[in-house]
């Protein structure tokens, strides 16, 4: 038996609905938006707080602690994959990975923007691996330094290591294999080792790391990120240590100018900044959620398709957990006569659910250019094609972050582990299966209750639309004019992606495990 | 230079190939179909079992096999159950039961002999319910495959037997022989690239 959990209730997407109708004929009625500075706090400077931060970007060690704890965790759940109990839930390596991992590292990014980066076990074991040295700037003869082929300087590579990874994951059936699941974790490790010792810098996690990139799309909404506390300084440095490095430190492993940072996709919060300014100048701060989203990130095209591929991709995964996408998915087998696995018909599904998404977005880019030319002078009516399509990606953002995290709060709330008994016994061993009872229990017992979860789910994806409304009309403005009217296709693409994210959410889902 | 460069070549179209070799063999991993299912059939003592529902062309299959985590030389079943889509009928033909090696890329394009199927056996219909019996000799990966038709329609059912516990020491060393040789395989380019540069430098000066 397959057990569900009950949808959103449908008032709450009706509420949605008639929020996300006034907000599109407001941001369409409302004046350009005056472009002004983001404002910020440095965590640094703040009264209470303030010293813990000093102190964790001045020393290396509690990095280090940190760093080493999610190794040796990365390290258990490669044993208890390998060697553990076959039985889903009562194996670590698949309630850790997919149960708390991946569902909590989106919800975390709220929180910390792209920490994960700095204490990630597959770039730290690589780094130990490759450069002998627990933190200290290393001469390791161990790495060819290599400058990364042109062919793979861009975001295309962890783009299609994104769709190869869904459709393991959701296709081959990973998330159900403790063992599978340790071989991918395997996998990413010797691709990190692998590029490490070949590549110069960190090639891993700028262009293939799908979890890595993931992160930085998304920390470009987050409200905290590593930023210089007094922009002077770094205005005035001619040492530059934060992109060279210093004596004992390494340079920024992703090739980024702190005082010049405008957006967060590259860093990985890896400390190197903090730890070699001579001024001390780096320091986390708290500044307006999707500051950079709205305006400051510089649009690219492989970044702004890898944008849309994590949008389809998000879709895709709320999809295959609905009751619909079984009976597509057989009508689909029937017709193509694929029997089995049912691999073929998924990967068609999977294909098409990359591509839709894409082409629609084409589909209003079309228009906003037809309606650009048709409003504005002689000037922009050269306006291309390409450029209204990486200005805008950004749109995406919001809406595949709330749907994101509104999708997996309903996991994370609903399919807690017994984490006590599994931390006891990460292998499993001679654990039984998970009873009916058992799983119903787990189904009830959820962190908080069912309505709280409704109404921050509701929330979630206001919030995303509103987001989303907010970048159409900044960004229009600012890269190409636009208002009124002109804003109308990205709004309708904002409002149909926010429409089915709500629908997926009105409908009862699949558990996980 | 070019001297170097083609080195380099070699060795990274080497280290390319241990790749690709390692991939291959990573891939052979059992992957699991469907979702495991730990309710009891009427007729199981050996809980858990694994029970999956699909439809496939016209019929509304189920199937389930005991125990779900079969170890070498200890006998388990499979069972099927049929019925039509549209009037819920019962399947009333032979089902031939094969079995072959689950390695990845082993069907789509045949590569080894996995590929090649065994059969198993051949069962009637007994009770509403196609059974059949099976005891492995060695630890491994399969997919047991059961096929009929139905007029004039080919049917394939495919379902993944992991027997005995997976391999865990061929993943490791694996991954740890690989990334040995590209360090060790590196450090010794990069030595040699020091040694040479030493070489020109003291060239120069003299
Ligand atoms: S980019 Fe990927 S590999 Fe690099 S630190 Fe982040 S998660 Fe780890
Ligand atoms: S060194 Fe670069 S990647 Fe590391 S925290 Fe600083 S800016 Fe980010």
């Amino acid at each position: 038996m397959v057990m569900t959990h009950p949808g959103l209730p449908l008032y709450w997407a009706y509420a949605i609905g008639i929020m996300m109708l006034l907000l599109a004929l407001l941001t369409m009625a409302v004046k350009a938006p005056i472009t002004s500075a983001s404002r910020s706090i440095s965590l640094a400077k703040l009264p209470l707080i303030g010293g813990l931060f000093r102190f964790l970007t001045k020393y290396t060690w509690p990095l280090l602690l940190l760093k080493i704890a999610f190794a040796a965790l990365f390290i258990t759940v490669i044993t208890a994959g390998l060697w553990g109990t076959p039985i889903v839930e009562r194996n670590l390596a698949t309630t850790l990975t997919w149960n708390l991992w991946w569902t909590g590292i989106i919800i975390a990014i709220v929180f910390s923007g792209s920490a994960w980066c700095a204490l990630c076990p597959w770039d730290n074991i690589a780094s130990w691996l490759v450069n002998h040295s627990i933190w200290r700037r290393s001469n390791s003869h161990s790495r060819l330094q290599l400058k990364v082929p042109t062919m793979l300087r861009s975001v295309w590579p962890a783009s299609l290591l994104f769709i190869g990874f869904t459709w393991l994951e959701l296709g081959v059936g990973i998330v159900a294999s403790p063992y599978a699941t340790a071989m991918l974790a395997l996998l990413m490790l010797i691709l990190a080792t692998t590029t490490l010792a070949l590549f110069e810098d960190k090639a891993f996690c700028r262009y293939m790391c799908p979890v890595g990139r993931t992160v930085g799309a998304y920390s470009q909404l987050a409200p905290i990120a590593l930023r210089p506390i007094d922009s002077e300084i770094c205005r005035n440095c001619k040492t530059l240590e934060c992109f060279h490095g210093s004596d004992k430190i390494a340079p920024c492993p992703t090739k980024l100018i702190i005082g010049r940072l405008q957006e967060n996709t590259y860093c990985t919060s890896c400390g190197n900044c903090t730890q070699s300014c001579p001024s001390s100048n780096v320091s986390w701060q708290l500044r307006s959620p999707s500051s950079e989203a709205i305006k400051e990130a510089k649009p690219h095209m492989d970044e702004a398709f890898f944008l849309l591929i994590l949008l389809s991709l998000t879709l895709f995964h709320g999809l295959t957990m609905l009751d619909y996408w079984e009976v597509y998915l057989s009508e689909m087998a029937q017709l193509i006569n694929d029997s089995g696995q049912l691999i073929i018909s998924f990967s068609i599904g999977l294909a098409v659910t990359v591509i839709l998404p894409i082409w629609i977005y084409c589909l209003c880019i079309g228009l906003t250019q037809g309606l650009l030319k048709r409003n504005l002078e002689n000037g922009m009516t050269k306006l291309s094609f390409n450029k209204l399509f990486s200005g805008f990606a950004f749109v995406s953002l919001p809406l595949a972050f709330s749907y994101h995290i509104a999708h997996n709060l309903t996991h994370f709330v609903r399919e807690s582990s017994d984490w006590l008994s599994l931390v006891a016994n990460p292998l499993g061993i001679g654990a039984e299966p998970l009873s009916m009872m058992d799983k119903h229990m787990r189904h009830m017992e959820m962190m908080v209750s069912e309505n709280t979860l409704f109404i921050m789910q509701g929330i979630i994806i206001a919030i995303g639309f509103v987001i989303a409304a907010q970048v159409i009309r900044h960004r229009g403005h600012r890269l190409f004019a636009a208002q009124g009217i002109t804003l109308l296709p990205m709004i309708l693409f904002a409002a149909l992606v926010t429409g089915f994210n709500l629908w997926m959410l009105v409908q009862p889902m699949t558990m996980r495990m | 230079m070019i001297k170097i460069t083609s080195k380099k070549t070699v060795i990274l179209s080497g280290l390319l190939l241990c790749a690709l070799a390692l991939f291959s063999s990573l891939t052979q991993a059992h992957h699991v179909l469907g979702r495991p299912s730990y309710s009891l059939n009427e007729d199981s003592n050996t809980p858990p079992s694994m029970a999956i529902e699909t439809q496939i062309g016209e019929y509304f299959v189920t199937y389930m096999v005991f125990p779900a985590f079969p170890k070498p030389n200890e006998p388990g079943r499979v069972n099927i159950y049929a019925t039509r889509i549209d009037n819920g009928e019962m399947l009333n033909q032979t089902i031939t039961f094969t079995v072959r090696d689950d390695t990845f890329w082993g069907e789509s394009i045949g590569i080894g002999d996995g590929a090649k199927p065994e059969v198993i056996g051949q069962q009637n219909i007994d009770d509403g319910v196609y059974r059949q019996g099976f005891l492995f000799k060695s630890r491994g990966s399969y997919i047991i495959r059961a096929y009929f038709e139905d007029n004039g329609e080919p049917y394939e059912i495919d379902f993944p037997l992991q027997v005995g516990a997976a391999s865990p020491v061929g993943p490791i060393g694996a991954a740890v022989g690989f990334i040995f040789f590209l360090l060790l395989m590196i450090n010794i380019v990069q030595r040699k690239r020091i040694a040479r540069t030493k070489i020109q430098q003291g060239n120069t000066a003299w």
